[in-house]
């Protein structure tokens, strides 16, 4: 049987929310914290808190986030296990493409995620990834079972359309709305990863 | 013959019998819940422990995020619908190997626990007993063969020395399919081998007293 393992990447692979790390440049941490938790809890939507945040963000230069979200650290055995299993793990993520991409690059898997066009003066917004489409997609690659992690509201439709949905809290408590999408909830990246390295 | 992998302590029932409005697991016996007390007695024991959640499943997730952050929490949330069988199914799902079964309301000797496990590695199946005490016990009937005890069957009327304690060793899968209760599983496959466990379970106001005692009696030692 082929098994995918699909992430979250802010929470879930980061030991922090990216985002607020990126607004510390222009002074809006704070700001962009709360929007982000309350995102998270599915207080506002995904789509339209994020397009908020990318227009606020997208400002700074993308060499400057880059250099902010390499130094973001990462659970270690989350990462371990993402890079002993490259070819069967996916990071699947809300966050753009071209901000994350020191990460991803990191991990050395795969990657869905919301994408952006890198212009002179920063990013602009193009598409905002649906992570239960990220699922299908996964799944047409002839995977038989898919095991989904992650902590916020908009991992629900990714936790849903897996097989086997765990909702994390390594950082955070997950949302409400993430653990009643899953079968399992984890608080810690080696107990994670030795249930995955067992299914 | 293997070692015991994991354990699976089945927490999702209704408690209806004590009616506090919680999880039996979660209420305080000195100022410790039950459930601290078993994990902290199968952390010495289990490399892996998975708990089975289901009725006001929010508190005990809580109560494992502050204490117990290396518990893996299985949802099963038919609780209403299904029973104890069903829940450690559930909880064996993502283990392999040789798992200890058991319900969340116990609180186990040490000592008691560490032969049952040790007494485990020797056979497929190990089927805890203990000293017929409780109100609704199911009564096991046993033989003795040379040096162990073999269970021969289960009765709630006719009465033995022996009760069925809840808790079992047995492989990952065994429970897969199960709707009855647990020791119905059992039946089929008698007889098995059992062993003794020192055990107070709390499903009535007055269990909680005997809980106590128990406790006192552990500590005394």
């Amino acid at each position: 049987m082929r098994t995918a393992f699909c992430f979250d990447l802010d929470g879930t692979v980061t030991t922090t929310e990216i985002l607020p790390c990126i607004a510390s440049e222009i002074g809006v941490s704070d700001e962009i914290a709360t929007l982000t938790r309350a995102t998270m809890d599915g207080h506002i939507g995904f789509e339209p808190s994020f397009r908020l945040r990318c227009l606020i963000l997208g400002h700074v230069l993308l060499e400057r986030v880059q250099a902010i979200v390499s130094s973001i650290p990462l659970d270690e055995s989350i990462l371990s296990f993402i890079q002993t299993h490259k070819s069967d793990s996916f990071i699947v993520t809300g966050n753009l493409d071209a901000w994350v991409r020191p990460i991803v690059d990191e991990c050395g898997c795969a990657m869905y995620s919301s994408e952006a066009s890198v212009e002179t003066d920063g990013v602009r917004l193009k598409k905002v990834l649906n992570k239960a489409d990220a699922v299908s997609l996964i799944r047409a690659r002839g995977y038989d079972r898919i095991v989904a992690v992650g902590d916020g509201a908009n991992d629900v439709p990714m936790l849903v359309a897996a097989d086997i949905g765990i909702a994390y809290g390594g950082v955070h408590a997950p949302a409400p709305s993430a653990i009643l999408a899953s079968d399992y909830i984890i608080h810690e990246g080696s107990t994670l990863c030795r249930m995955l390295r067992a299914l | 013959m293997q070692n015991v992998t994991g354990a699976v302590i089945a927490a999702a029932g209704l408690g209806t019998r004590i009616g506090l409005g919680m999880p039996k697991c979660m209420i305080e016996i000195d100022g410790t819940t039950i459930l601290t007390r078993l994990i902290s007695t199968l952390r010495l024991h289990v490399p892996v422990i998975h708990l089975v959640v289901g009725y006001r499943e929010e508190m005990i997730i809580e109560y494992c995020a502050r204490h117990h952050r290396d518990v893996v929490l299985v949802r099963n949330p038919d609780f209403r619908t299904t029973n104890t069988a069903y829940s450690l199914a559930k909880g064996a799902q993502s283990l392999t190997g040789k798992v200890l079964y058991l319900d969340g309301d116990l609180l186990i000797s040490e000592k008691s626990l560490a032969n049952f496990i040790a007494e485990s590695q020797k056979t497929e199946i190990l089927i805890g007993l203990t000293n017929a005490k409780s109100e609704n016990a199911v009564f096991a009937h046993t033989d003795i063969i040379e040096n162990y005890v073999q269970v021969t069957g289960f009765s709630r009327s006719r009465i033995s020395e022996f009760e069925w304690a809840n808790v079992l060793v047995a492989p990952s899968r065994f429970m897969k399919g199960a709707s009855g209760y647990v020791f119905e599983r059992l039946i089929d496959r008698l007889p098995i081998k059992g062993a003794m466990l020192e055990l107070a379970e709390v499903d009535t106001a007055s269990d909680l007293d005997e809980a106590k005692l128990f406790l006192q009696k552990m500590d005394g030692r």
